[in-house]
């Protein structure tokens, strides 16, 4: 089946659909019907089957006939490089080969258009390294999408982390396949938000083999009117003994404004494993800037020693590279 | 110097544990604050550098004329008051350094300074650790972050030999450390004191005495300061405890 025949068969997104339910879907324009810049194509562009997508987000770029771009490291190699596609709609193939390792980071569409949607179809290969980053600081675009299909071989490494404070709405989604022995798969994601910026973030992570990793760990700073949720999905086969996965997320409110919304998921079909989730939501610790105070340093600079420190801590564990220099730059 | 009248404060649910401290602290002396556990010794310490846990609900306290109570938390410190709490907040991710060249450059923002220049700030702070004989491990970790017990008191002497206050109140200080470090402490303290300056210290022991001399020694007991006396009263208390005050 075509994306086009597929993503007509879903239809538009509507909140009773549980891969949006945090998601505000009534800022979606009608893609299906013939109004609007970012409408369907007529013909579909690629010939693979996407009978078993379900996400509409990962279909939209196919069906705008996004510009595609792929890219290859082969067995072995390093590279370091960045990766942008310059148009509202984008698809990029990245090919990691076996024990190569590669870091790159995603830079922000400068096209100003109602929507923006990019793909990413990631395969690492046995003992493989990627991290993979974004940040966009000040790009305000109005409504993004960003979907990882993301499958890793054994002994893989995949270090996935962003940080997103700009205004607008957005939704990440990943779709991450832990399918060889080994494959560590870690996700970091900070969001500093607030007007009234709505960011989303909906990961499925499938430990499909033994011995599997994952981590799920997101810190908001949210103020004003800001909106985060995070829906996590993780499913453990029935093969996968050993298999540790873990979730946190972390929320900091700085008024009475701001929400977050947290769903986690976890399907486990098999007993010798270790899973968990936690979600902590409070405001900046009193005991903390009682003491920052107490040694002369006015509030609104305590206050942001504190939401600094609280939001570098969720980077610290990065390795030293490309990714964890920029992150903390940008902090 | 620092005026206290009269001062009575409270916690959110009304009670009471200051009930009228009046303690009058002059340039060069050191007070030494005794008494049992719950007496308010920790209180009066937070409630003067204004802790936003308790209510004043009576008094003054005033720093060289200027009034505390109706001043920020910060401008308090800005104006020469520090204290040391019981147990030193952890601030992972706040790099102990960081802080204190924070701390010292708003305090000589809040006096109308210049910034003190980065390598000024390190050779200040080289030689404040020299003192309290601190190696280069409180640099990178964050402030008092999995310090053990004995290593944030010593943190807490470098922040108030570097802040270089005219008033420190020291809650018990001495609790947590061994031998050695209660001696290097005692020294660092006794090394930043001068005749412009006061010291509270609340303690428990007569040892952390044996190495700072008070002035005068105060019995704090249910939220008021019950006996006053020299050197000679915290001997006494480690002596006969407190009871006998009562009796008397």
């Amino acid at each position: 089946m075509d994306a086009i025949t597929r993503i007509k068969q879903l239809g538009m997104p509507r909140r009773n659909n549980e891969l949006w339910t945090f998601f505000p879907v009534n800022k979606i324009p009608n893609i299906l019907s013939a109004d609007g810049n970012c409408r369907i194509a007529d013909e579909c562009s690629s010939s693979e089957d996407f009978a078993n997508e379900d996400d509409f987000a990962a279909l939209l770029p196919i069906v705008c006939n996004a510009r595609e771009l792929v890219k290859t490291i082969d067995d072995g190699e390093n590279e370091m490089a960045m990766l942008k596609c310059n148009n509202d709609f984008g698809r990029t193939v990245l090919n990691v080969g076996k024990n190569a390792k590669a870091s790159f980071e995603i830079l922000d569409n400068k096209v100003m258009h109602e929507i923006c949607a990019e793909r990413f179809d990631i395969n690492v290969a046995e003992g493989a390294e990627l991290e993979i980053f974004f940040a966009n600081p000040a790009n305000d675009l109005p409504l993004t999408f960003r979907h990882f299909d993301i499958k890793q071989a054994a002994h893989s490494t995949v270090h996935f982390a962003n940080v997103l404070q700009d205004a607008g709405i957005g939704r990440i989604s990943a779709r991450v396949e832990l399918n060889g022995e080994g494959a560590n798969f870690d996700y970091r994601s900070l969001n500093i938000l607030k007007g009234t910026a709505s960011k989303h973030q909906r990961l499925t992570i499938l430990h499909n083999a033994p011995e599997t990793v994952s981590t799920q760990f997101v810190r908001n700073i949210l103020d004003e009117n800001a909106y985060a949720s995070y829906d996590g999905h993780v499913v453990v086969g029935n093969s996968c003994s050993k298999v540790n996965s873990s979730q946190l997320v972390n929320t900091i409110l700085l008024s009475d404004g701001p929400s977050v919304s947290v769903k986690p998921v976890l399907k486990i079909y098999h007993d010798d494993v270790e899973c968990t989730h936690g979600n902590t939501v409070g405001e900046l610790d009193k005991d903390q800037m009682f003491y920052l105070t107490s040694r002369g340093i006015p509030s609104d600079k305590a206050r942001a020693m504190l939401t600094k420190a609280f939001a570098k801590e969720l980077f610290l564990e990065l390795p030293e590279g490309p990714a964890k220099k920029r992150l903390m730059q940008v902090i | 110097m620092l005026s206290i009248k009269n001062l009575k404060a409270s916690i959110e649910d009304g009670t009471q544990i200051l009930k009228g401290i009046n303690l009058e602290v002059k340039p060069g002396e050191v007070h030494a604050i005794m008494g049992p556990n719950g007496s308010g010794k920790s209180t009066l310490s937070k409630v003067i550098a204004g802790h936003p846990a308790y209510t004043v609900n009576d008094g003054s306290v005033t720093l060289d004329g200027k009034d505390l109570l109706s001043m920020e938390i910060c401008d308090r410190a800005n104006s020469g008051l520090f204290i040391s709490t019981q147990y030193p907040t952890e601030i992972p991710g706040v790099n102990n350094v960081e802080f204190l060249q924070m701390a010292l450059n708003s305090k000589r923002a809040y006096q109308g300074l210049e910034p003190l220049a980065d390598a000024d700030f390190k050779k200040l702070c080289e030689e404040k650790m020299a003192m309290l004989e601190m190696d280069d491990r409180y640099r990178d970790r964050g402030v008092n972050d999995g310090f053990s017990g004995g290593e944030k008191k010593r943190n807490e002497i470098l922040q108030m030999a570097i802040l270089d206050p005219k008033v420190s109140f020291l809650d018990e200080t001495d609790s947590g450390l061994d031998i050695d470090a209660l001696r290097i402490v005692a020294h660092g303290i006794n090394q930043i004191m001068s005749p412009e300056k006061a010291v509270i210290l609340v303690t428990h022991y007569q040892r952390l005495l044996d190495y700072i001399k008070p002035t005068y020694v105060h019995v704090l007991r249910h939220g008021k300061i019950i006996l006053s006396g020299g050197p000679e009263l915290a001997l006494k208390l480690e002596e006969q405890g407190y009871d006998w005050i009562e009796e008397n």
